[in-house]
């Protein structure tokens, strides 16, 4: 009798720390199962990192996650709600911000034209249907104080009136990072954001998404496994679709299961 | 004849122009499976060769015709190499959107050079005897030349698909349209295969016009009349699917000529519809593959960013207009009266375009059926003024909110497909409207509705403008020169209001679809419905456009609505500069004024016209609003500024442009 009404109450208080779970995710192309029966579970403020062989399905899972495929099977919950048939736009909406590789901010528009995009994103409170068509961007005080606080926070102020495409290497890659803050998510996905760069360039982002999204939760897609293990809290690995292991780095380097994946699929 | 015979016989002339569609269907959309390239001068080299094999029976006679069979569809073959090689080869890499830009330029410069060698009209194609006559089979009628084109066409298709499945060059071609990147890996040049695959694509199409114009006639409308036929065929069967192209090429011409026979008022209909329903339920078409090939590959480039200092363009800007408020005042003084028809022409069609624009240039949906809107404004201001009253304002007020709604509607089915698909969408949409017009009583059928007259006012209560007259100076401003205050009024206003949005919020949404549409995604913005938007504005100011034409001439007949208007339109677009408003007002400028100047030298004036515009496509894809930029570097960036209204560069300095008749 006295252990019953605990039991919903800790359920919930252990909902509320998960700001991403998936139930029984899966994924087939045809016949081939991308994403097996995934199980997993995010907290907040946590950073996670998912990793594993070539094809393991690492990208098809954040697909799944931010709406860009749709799902065969299974649910996303994202902050206790429901999110699987939901747009990647109204996701993003919700908290769920998404980090590009570099050259993927909107390279014709300036830096603050591009932080502003995403301010407004999120505030369309500021604004009723007539004044979206016909009142100038620049005269919405709202979205763009916090324009103006993400341009700080990312140390583009000073170029605020540049074009995208005419920042430096490691600037754009500021502006990417400070695009997905202006969305004030809760959760932000990284999609190899080191891929292709050289390891100073790789520490400098890895920098960067300290400094800026400290309060943020973070989920990852890494290939590079040794930046992995310094960064994240938890890790999960997948391998042929399916969550081989999961848990801390000292955990998932003791793995054996998770080495003969590594040997097995990848040749080093 | 029975009902059964009857049947059979629409069967097989259905079959026979089915054959047709086969050859021409199987080249276009080979070249798009492999080159992503949409050929619009398809159909022209379809014609050609027909003409070629006119050329070449002319002197030989009879059995020349199988001599013209081969020799006419190699000759097409190698125009077919040229062209792949000196004019679509330089924008591989581009969004593919402009390989329809470039072959559209293409159609007008083949055409015209058609009526330049050939003449108007049509001519028939001798057949030889034996090939003429009938069989009688089962109380079937069918002519020897019927059968001909069966088996010969099953013939060339069997050998085209054999030559896909089962040589070399076949794998190659084949795997090249599968992942191109990989063969280039593998060490082909896959390039060189372009200009071949190029090259048999037209000689196919060549055999096709051939066997047609022996078994019709043969026209320099020929190949427009088939174009937009075998775009459906691609598009229903999957573009870049040779088994798509067979199969949709025999429905269509079997539905087609089943029609003819059995039910003539949904001729012309039914295959638009059937594709869009097609392209709605199957995007990709019958057999086309899923796989997003190339798709959105390149951006399109728009004139917008470092062109001009905004400041000097608000001057620019304002100087322009005042100078066009002045132009009726010289009108039958210092000029004739004419130049304000003329300009009031400009003005409409500058709208036009700039409505296109709005959607082009902003949201990177290309638009191949905007005369769609423009017609249906026409048609509503020229209803309205008929059935409902003479009020221009109520007319035009109807003409806005009726393509406004088809806009919408149009925009519901068609956004959720993209790019070449788009087009190919608002294509059929425009097309099926075309020939809904011939059709409907209300519309007047092919003769359209004439004889139209307004007032400006409301409830009966009014004035024309015939009837009154107000006086700058000595100069007495009535009729057409009052309209034209009217028309410049509505075009200035029109910027202002677009430009007024871009600056909004919508307006940065719709900046960073075209910028990168993934990412605005990703940002949180819902796309498609900006899009649709866009489309509903677009569609409502070109609806304005085409209604103030009517207002003004007083008729809207079927062909605002045809496919070459449409095409003219995005003509203007890109030679005045993509994506920043008033660069279109100022190519309908251009256009017109060359029509003027040129006409007065040629009939044949849209062959200077295509050339200038593949040179544009080519050499100067923003459109003349860049050129101040493209040419400062060699002026030494110090010069005083361009002038508003530049003049098109390159004059037509080919020789072979001075063929006047």
């Amino acid at each position: 009798m006295a252990a019953e009404p605990t039991q919903p109450d800790t359920d919930r208080r252990a909902a509320e720390e998960q700001i991403l779970r998936t139930d029984g995710l899966v994924k087939k192309f045809g016949q081939f199962v991308a994403t097996d029966r995934v199980d997993l579970t995010v907290e907040r403020g946590e950073f996670r990192s998912i990793i594993g062989p070539n094809g393991a399905g690492k990208t098809t899972l954040f697909n799944l996650v931010t709406g860009a495929l749709p799902v065969t099977e299974g649910e996303i919950y994202f902050d206790g709600e429901e999110i699987t048939g939901l747009s990647p736009s109204e996701r993003v909406r919700r908290g769920m911000g998404r980090s590009f590789q570099i050259s993927n901010v909107f390279g014709g528009l300036t830096v603050r034209e591009n932080v502003r995009l995403a301010a407004q994103s999120i505030d369309r409170d500021e604004y009723n249907a007539l004044e979206a068509l016909f009142k100038p961007t620049d005269r919405y005080d709202g979205m763009n104080e916090r324009t103006d606080a993400a341009l700080e926070r990312i140390g583009l102020a000073d170029v605020a009136e540049e074009q995208a495409d005419a920042l430096a290497y490691g600037d754009k890659r500021r502006l990417e990072i400070g695009v997905v803050l202006a969305t004030d998510p809760d959760l932000v996905l990284f999609d190899e954001p080191t891929a292709g760069m050289s390891a100073e360039e790789t520490q400098e982002t890895i920098d960067l998404i300290e400094e800026v999204l400290v309060d943020q939760t973070l989920l990852l897609i890494e290939h590079d496994i040794e930046l992995v293990m310094e960064l994240s809290d938890r890790i999960t690995v997948l391998n042929r679709g399916e969550i081989l292991a999961e848990g801390t780095p000292e955990e998932i380097a003791a793995n054996e299961d998770v080495q003969d994946a590594y040997l097995g699929g990848m040749i080093e | 004849m029975t009902m059964v015979e009857g049947l059979l016989q629409a069967l097989v002339d259905g079959l026979t122009i089915g054959i047709v569609y086969v050859l021409l269907a199987a080249g276009l959309s080979v070249i798009f499976g492999v080159m992503n390239v949409i050929n619009f001068a398809h159909g022209e080299l379809f014609a050609l060769g027909a003409y070629f094999a006119l050329a070449l029976v002319g002197p030989f006679g009879g059995y020349g015709f199988f001599a013209a069979l081969l020799v006419a569809p190699l000759l097409v073959g190698l125009i077919g190499v040229g062209i792949e090689r000196y004019t679509v080869q330089p924008l591989y890499g581009r969004n593919p959107l402009y390989h329809i830009l470039l072959t559209f330029g293409l159609v007008l410069v083949i055409n015209d050079l058609i009526y330049l060698v050939w003449g108007p009209g049509n001519v028939s194609l001798a057949v030889p005897a034996v090939l003429s006559g009938t069989v009688t089979a089962f109380g079937l009628n069918a002519s020897v030349y019927n059968l001909f084109i069966i088996a010969f066409g099953a013939a060339m298709a069997l050998a085209v698909w054999a030559l896909l499945e089962y040589t070399k060059y076949g794998l190659i071609v084949r795997a090249g349209s599968q992942d191109r990147q990989m063969v280039r890996n593998l060490g082909i040049d896959i390039d060189r295969y372009y200009s071949l695959v190029f090259g048999v694509g037209a000689a196919l199409a060549a055999v096709a016009g051939i066997i047609l114009g022996g078994y019709q006639t043969v026209s320099p409308e020929m190949g427009m009349s088939v174009i937009i036929p075998a775009f459906v065929i691609v598009v229903l069967g999957g573009l870049g699917s040779f088994k798509g192209a067979v199969v949709g090429g025999l429905a269509v011409g079997i539905i087609q000529t089943l029609l003819r026979t059995y039910a003539p008022i949904l001729e012309g209909m039914v295959i638009f519809l059937l594709m869009i329903a097609v392209l709605l339920v199957r995007p990709h078409g019958l057999f086309g593959s899923e796989a997003p090939e190339g798709e959105g590959g390149g951006d399109l480039l728009t004139g917008s960013g470092g062109v001009l200092e905004a400041e000097t363009r608000r001057r620019l800007g304002l100087a322009a207009v005042g100078l066009l408020a002045l132009v009726p005042l010289g009108a039958g003084t210092l000029y004739s009266t004419y130049a304000v028809t003329l300009m009031v022409e400009i003005l409409i069609w500058g709208l036009f375009a700039l409505s296109l624009d709005f959607v082009m240039g902003y949201t990177g949906l290309v638009s191949l059926g905007h005369a769609l809107f423009y017609a249906l404004g026409a048609y509503a201001v020229a209803i309205s003024l008929a059935h409902v009253g003479g009020s221009a304002f109520v007319a035009i007020g109807l003409a806005i909110l009726l393509s406004a709604a088809i806009a919408w509607f149009v925009g519901y089915l068609s956004i959720r497909v993209s790019g070449v698909y788009f087009a190919m969408i608002t294509l059929a949409f425009a097309e099926l409207f075309y020939n809904l017009l011939f059709r409907l009583e209300i519309t007047g059928g092919s003769e359209g509705l004439f004889g139209l007259s307004a007032y400006y006012g409301l409830a009966g209560v009014g004035i024309s403008l015939e009837e009154i007259a107000i006086f700058v100076g000595p100069v007495a401003l009535t009729g057409q020169s009052l309209f034209y205050y009217i028309a410049l009024a509505t075009l200035v206003g029109a910027f202002l209001l677009t430009r007024r949005m871009l600056e909004s919020p919508f307006g940065a949404v719709l900046k960073s679809i075209r910028e990168n549409e993934q990412r605005a995604t990703f940002v949180g913005y819902e796309t498609t419905v900006y899009k649709r938007r866009a489309f509903v504005i677009s569609g409502a100011l070109a609806g304005l456009a085409g209604g103030l034409f009517t207002l003004n001439a007083g008729y809207a007949t079927p062909s605002f609505a045809y496919w070459l208007h449409s095409g003219e339109v995005i003509v203007m677009v890109i030679l005045g500069g993509m994506g920043t408003l008033y660069g279109p007002i100022i190519g309908s400028g251009v256009f017109f004024g060359l029509e003027e100047v040129l006409t007065e030298f040629t009939e044949r004036w849209r062959l200077v016209l295509g050339t200038v515009f593949v040179l544009f496509v080519i050499f100067l894809p923003q459109g003349l609003v860049s050129l101040p930029a493209q040419l400062e570097p060699y002026l030494g960036g110090s010069g005083p500024g361009p002038e508003p209204e530049p003049e098109p560069e390159p004059t037509p300095e080919d020789s072979s442009v001075r063929g006047d008749d």
